[in-house]
């Protein structure tokens, strides 16, 4: 599904990742971990054409990202508040993505029902522009709308920055059991407790290379504690 | 000191100075353009309210008209000046005493370019005062006087500028002391000239002045006291949500999507709105030129007054595609939507506003038929090709769009290039070609019809031109995503 291949981004002669290979398959919920620099986001940039790979390629479906925009249609993201629009209002914005998904209002309504815990009620009919909403309620509204019209790979990063307790536990639950399992799921966090729950696969980076590609076991936390804390 | 300090470094470090040394440069000239113009102007105001034919002395004319010079100062910087407070949130916490960090804004507020006026306008005046045969000591009385109330003036602002209702109440009062002039005998532009004819006779009078200042000071320092809390006055202005979902437009389809956007992102944010209201007073440009002969009898004035008078919306507005959306550009470069169709968007919001304008420049026809017709192919050539060269501009323009923050002075100059100047060449030396040799050789009809013609040959091949600008776009992507993203 998404296949990167001799994948590298360098800053002048500051290398800040290089990938030999990198395959992700359909229905993969894939976790990155690492630490502040290590190139999550870079990464995701890459996968997602925001930036200029210096050497190699990233192919979803076959497409090259930087070539055709064809990919566009099957991946939505979330990385920062650079994807909110923020002088609408939550429902304008859904409404936005919805008729770029081409998904008809009342199937955005049925699907905004599901996040009505995750939304707390602060959410829809606050007659606020989003810019004036909390940077916690602006990351809600930019995760539920990543969702909408079913794309099939989903990129959020950091997910759960930003979130208050609740949140980060409604949001969990909700990936682990309603993102179906033929949504390819990639996340990246801070958060390993959540990360290994959430993904099966989880890969490491440290400065910019993949130091560990494991699929989840009960011993996975334990091991990346450990990498953590440096022992 | 320390808040001086900051300052400094706030100052110099901004993008701006980072800028080309080319660009400076040309900002640099085009400043020093408009401060001799107005210097020029003013030195030329004394000379020219003559003694002799108006039968006044020149000063007592100029303080008539000071009145209304302060109003129009007054409007002019509630929709540009903005106080410097953004920064105080940062420092509310650290250990500086709020008296103190007032004092500090205020302060700074007095080195902003609004309160140049003293110097451009009143000192040029002042010499001219001083070359004829009036004493040093009234010369500077008078000019001290003013600078008191431009100072007065800038610190009222911040008042008028925290509250729209304010603004209503100055221009009531400015509608009140037009009526009352016109239809009373109290006249009190009139009244204020006999303020400033007082100092002038009695210098010492200029010191009541200070009064007013004071008054203002003490007034927007206890406002700004009273506000000193992040919530309160320092906070951003929420803002009431306007509804409407502009379902009349659905019948464009798809395309309505963008355009729908592009309608809230004007009406909902400061600066676009800024950009459209300065593109309205376009359609006025032609009772410049359309009203005066001399500029008849020239083909290439009458052309680009034809140009500006349609063109003003596309031609500002496309500057700025993609800045506008510079907020969100990685939404839309991952979402579902591709390049050209966003392109073809922009495209048809600039031809719909140019139809428009063109629709409002229909009683132009009043100046002759022949300045319709410059219009109407004039209105062609920007629908055709301007929307195109315009939004290849806009492509250079790499200053990523703060939406809601007012322009400061020259900020619109910033992302200037030279190619973006280079870009008036087929904007508008084109179309005045495109007029002038048919029309030279077959009469000014077949001038319009090249001129208009060009421009629908732009609107058949648009899908073309979309596939070109797009390549371009594409081509500059990352780019601009980077630049965006800072």
């Amino acid at each position: 599904m998404i296949q990167l291949n001799s994948l590298s981004k360098k800053y002048e002669e500051k290398t800040v990742l290089e990938i030999e290979t990198l395959n992700i398959n359909k229905g993969e919920h894939f976790g990155l971990v690492g630490n502040n620099g290590a190139g999550k986001t870079t990464l995701f940039s890459l996968m997602l054409d925001l930036i200029q790979a210096t050497t190699g390629t990233a192919k979803i479906n076959d497409i090259e990202v930087a070539k055709s925009e064809a990919w566009k249609k099957d991946v939505a993201a979330f990385v920062d508040d650079k994807f909110l629009i923020d002088y609408l209002t939550p429902e304008e914005y859904f409404s936005f993505v919805a008729q770029l998904r081409k998904v008809d209002p009342n199937t955005l309504n049925e699907f905004l029902q599901q996040f009505e815990a995750f939304f707390n009620g602060e959410i829809l009919n606050q007659k606020k522009y989003l810019r004036d909403f909390s940077k916690g309620n602006q990351k809600k509204v930019g995760l539920a709308a990543s969702f909408i019209g079913d794309p099939s790979i989903v990129i959020l990063d950091e997910p759960f920055a930003n979130l208050d307790p609740s949140s980060q536990i409604r949001l969990k639950s909700f990936l682990e059991s309603e993102v179906n399992k033929d949504k390819t799921l990639l996340i990246s966090s801070h958060d390993l407790n959540h990360v290994t729950d959430v993904c099966e696969r989880i890969v490491l980076l440290e400065k910019g290379t993949i130091i560990k590609d494991t699929p989840k076991s009960p011993k996975t936390l334990k091991e990346l504690e450990a990498y953590f804390s440096g022992q | 000191m320390n808040l001086f300090s900051l300052q400094w470094k706030e100052t110099f470090r901004a993008p701006q100075w980072e800028a080309k040394i080319s660009i400076k440069i040309i900002i640099a000239l085009v400043s020093l353009y408009f401060l001799g113009a107005f210097v020029f102007g003013a030195s030329m105001t004394y000379p020219i309210l003559n003694k002799e034919i108006l039968d006044r002395e020149p000063v007592e004319v100029f303080n008539g008209i000071l009145l209304y010079i302060f109003f129009f100062e007054l409007v002019l910087r509630f929709f540009l000046q903005q106080l410097p407070v953004t920064n105080i949130q940062t420092l509310i916490l650290l250990p500086f005493k709020k008296r103190k960090i007032i004092n500090h804004v205020l302060l700074r507020s007095v080195f902003s370019g609004f309160n140049t006026t003293p110097l451009i306008i009143y000192l040029p005046f002042a010499i001219s005062m001083y070359r004829d045969d009036y004493l040093g000591s009234q010369v500077m009385a008078w000019w001290l006087a003013l600078l008191l109330v431009t100072l007065c003036l800038n610190f009222l602002i911040y008042i008028v500028n925290k509250n729209n209702l304010y603004f209503v109440l100055l221009l009531a009062v400015v509608a009140a002391t037009i009526a009352l002039d016109f239809y009373t005998q109290i006249d009190l532009g009139h009244i204020t000239g006999a303020g400033f004819d007082a100092v002038v006779k009695q210098p010492q009078l200029a010191g009541l002045f200070i009064f007013p200042l004071v008054l203002s000071y003490a007034l927007v320092f206890y406002f700004l006291k009273r506000g000193f809390y992040m919530d309160a006055g320092l906070a951003k202005k929420k803002t009431v949500v306007q509804t409407g979902d502009y379902s009349f437009l659905n019948f464009l389809g798809e395309d309505a999507l963008i355009l729908k956007n592009d309608l809230r992102m004007i009406i909902r944010n400061v600066r676009p709105r800024q950009v459209v209201l300065m593109s309205f007073l376009f359609l006025f440009y032609g009772l410049i030129f359309f009203t005066q002969d001399i500029y008849r009898q020239q083909d290439f004035v009458m052309v680009f007054a034809g140009l500006f008078v349609t063109g003003g919306f596309s031609l500002t507005f496309g500057n700025y595609v993609p800045a506008w959306d510079s907020s969100y550009y990685k939404l839309l470069m991952t979402q579902n939507i591709s390049y050209k169709k966003y392109l073809l968007s922009k495209w048809n919001l600039m031809v719909f506003v140019t139809a428009i304008s063109t629709v409002l420049a229909i009683p132009y026809v009043y100046f002759g038929w022949d300045v319709l017709g410059i219009i109407l192919a004039g209105s062609f050539f920007n629908m055709g090709l301007n929307t195109w060269t315009t939004l290849f501009g806009g492509l250079l323009n790499k200053t990523p769009m703060k939406l809601n923050v007012k322009a400061k002075a020259f900020e619109n100059t910033q992302s200037f290039s030279l190619n973006q100047f280079l870009l008036i060449i087929p904007k508008m030396i084109l179309p005045v070609l495109l007029y002038w040799l048919p029309a030279k050789f077959m009469g000014p009809a077949a001038g319009y019809l090249s001129l208009a013609g060009a421009g629908i040959l732009g609107i058949i091949f648009k899908n073309r031109l979309a596939d070109w600008i797009t390549a371009l776009y594409l081509k500059q992507k990352h780019e601009t995503i980077e630049a965006f993203n800072k």
